[in-house]
């Protein structure tokens, strides 16, 4: 997994390097180093690292950092997203896109869903409704693609998604 | 070099101007006149071996309604009567058969004609069976003008991308749907716009096969077979076209910054023609007629080109590009 973690090393040389060598220890692989020389806290500086490590040794990586007395003041995962915009024309209300959307979670690995509606037209058999979805994958994206078009072609709306 | 155009509407009369514009072109780049030996429209033909002037001939149908004084029932019987070397086939398409286009290309092949068509029709119906009729035949069978008019498209990735893993090409592939759903975008509705691109002579009277997506469809069938070598027809597009599109869903697109564009789209997997959410600014989000295609290759990357999509010399332009590798072709062999 990718993580992200912001350190605060001892303003002394060598402490940038000590604070990176414990995650070739863990087998880890540095993506991005940030030295940010202008946050300084209690003659500490802040270090903020992007990489890549197994999820079993990051809890010995941060007893290393403890132990040479770094202090680890967030850590985190970081993951790339995907997005796709779709937009549903048809006979639609917020209890059909619920529905949808607890079936597609089924199918693809679905990180968010944001849905809005347009509500001007009176006439019930063309709504618009627009769903902006994360998912953590391109395959779960062309999963949820399929599984989108085929629906709507089964009742009769009309499927608009993204480029 | 005798052609001989059947259709003679529009793109017919666009291609005699164009040939009339070039004639000093081609006389120094071949050494030879093209000359049109025949013309021929729904009812009437006109052939005279030793040529017509490209310009006599427009006004003769421009004064009279027809090209010719003789009459035929049959096409491939006019065509077996004369004499010439290419085909210029550019009467109306038919995509449900073919129609007298697909016969006259077929004719023309089998007698080792070279044929240059613009109709999408036998195109989106018969492609692999025409292109081994023109194989077996030793002749070209040439259309870049059936995708996109003046765009090119089909000669860009055959030739001038030939090196490249074209992975998927997508774009705006019919300028009417273009122009209403752009139209629409200010607020119109989808009925007023098309009344409106009908007075403009951007829609037909009957504009099912644009607005329902089946000439987009066409023109993906066309790009499928030539530029990724796959053996699909018509049927196999999976169609969405843009009568569905109301102004709601057009507001909701702008509240994303969006816009909303009939959007036809080719790969090694995919063959399907439906209305798409494209970000304001993005190259697929062009307004008005034209045509506009993203090419997305291993090595060069996605390459756009856009154009306009139809039009009298436009697309006469295209069948002339098409001419011109014929004839390029024809004098390498020598």
């Amino acid at each position: 997994m990718i993580v992200n973690a912001e350190l605060y090393v001892k303003d002394l040389p060598g402490q940038l390097v000590g604070s990176l060598e414990p995650i070739s220890v863990v087998d880890g692989n540095i993506l991005g180093v940030v030295h940010n020389r202008e946050r300084i806290v209690n003659h500490r500086i802040c270090i903020n690292i992007t990489f890549e490590a197994e999820d079993d040794q990051l809890e010995r990586l941060k007893a290393i950092w403890k132990s040479k007395d770094i202090i680890i003041s967030k850590i985190g995962t970081a993951y790339e997203t995907f997005t796709m915009d779709y937009m549903l024309i048809g006979d639609i209300d917020a209890r059909y896109i619920e529905r949808l959307i607890n079936k597609a979670s089924t199918i693809a690995d679905l990180d968010g869903v944001e849905v809005s509606y347009s509500s001007k037209t009176g006439d019930y058999s063309k709504r618009t409704g627009m769903l902006s979805v994360k998912t953590k994958s391109q395959e779960d994206l062309d999963k949820l693609d399929g599984f989108l078009d085929d629906e709507c072609r089964r009742s009769g709306i009309t499927y608009v998604r993204g480029v | 070099m005798r052609v001989f155009i059947c259709g003679f509407g529009t793109v017919g009369q666009g291609f005699c101007e164009v040939l009339a514009a070039r004639r000093q072109f081609l006389i120094d780049r071949y050494g030879e006149p093209v000359t049109v030996v025949g013309a021929m429209d729904s009812k009437t033909y006109a052939y005279n071996p030793n040529g017509f002037d490209p310009l006599e001939l427009v006004s003769v149908k421009q004064g009279t309604g027809r090209v010719g004084t003789e009459t035929y029932q049959d096409s491939v019987e006019v065509l077996s009567g004369a004499e010439f070397d290419i085909l210029v086939e550019v009467s109306p398409t038919d995509v449900k058969t073919g129609g007298a286009g697909l016969r006259n290309i077929e004719y023309a092949l089998g007698n080792g004609k070279d044929v240059i068509t613009v109709n999408k029709g036998p195109l989106a119906l018969k492609f692999r069976h025409l292109i081994d009729l023109a194989e077996s035949n030793g002749c070209c069978l040439r259309f870049e003008g059936s995708v996109g008019g003046a765009m090119p498209i089909i000669n860009l990735c055959r030739d001038n991308l030939a090196g490249e893993r074209i992975e998927s090409i997508r774009g705006i592939f019919n300028g009417t749907c273009n122009f209403i759903l752009s139209k629409m975008d200010t607020g119109q509705p989808f009925e007023q716009v098309l009344k409106e691109a009908q007075q403009m002579g951007y829609a037909e009277t009957d504009p099912t096969n644009d607005i329902e997506g089946y000439d987009s469809a066409c023109k993906v069938v066309i790009l499928a077979n030539a530029v990724f070598g796959r053996d699909v027809t018509f049927n196999d597009v999976r169609i969405t076209g843009i009568t569905s599109i109301t102004e709601d869903a057009i507001s909701l697109a702008a509240s994303h910054n969006m816009v909303i564009r009939l959007i036809g789209e080719v790969s090694e997997s995919k063959l399907e023609v439906g209305p798409r959410l494209v970000p304001r600014g993005h190259p697929l989000g062009i307004s008005g007629t034209l045509n506009t295609a993203q090419i997305l290759s291993d090595l060069a990357g996605p390459v756009t080109v856009t154009g306009r999509g139809a039009g009298r010399i436009e697309t006469a332009s295209a069948i002339l590009s098409d001419l011109i590798s014929i004839m390029d072709e024809r004098a390498r062999r020598r």
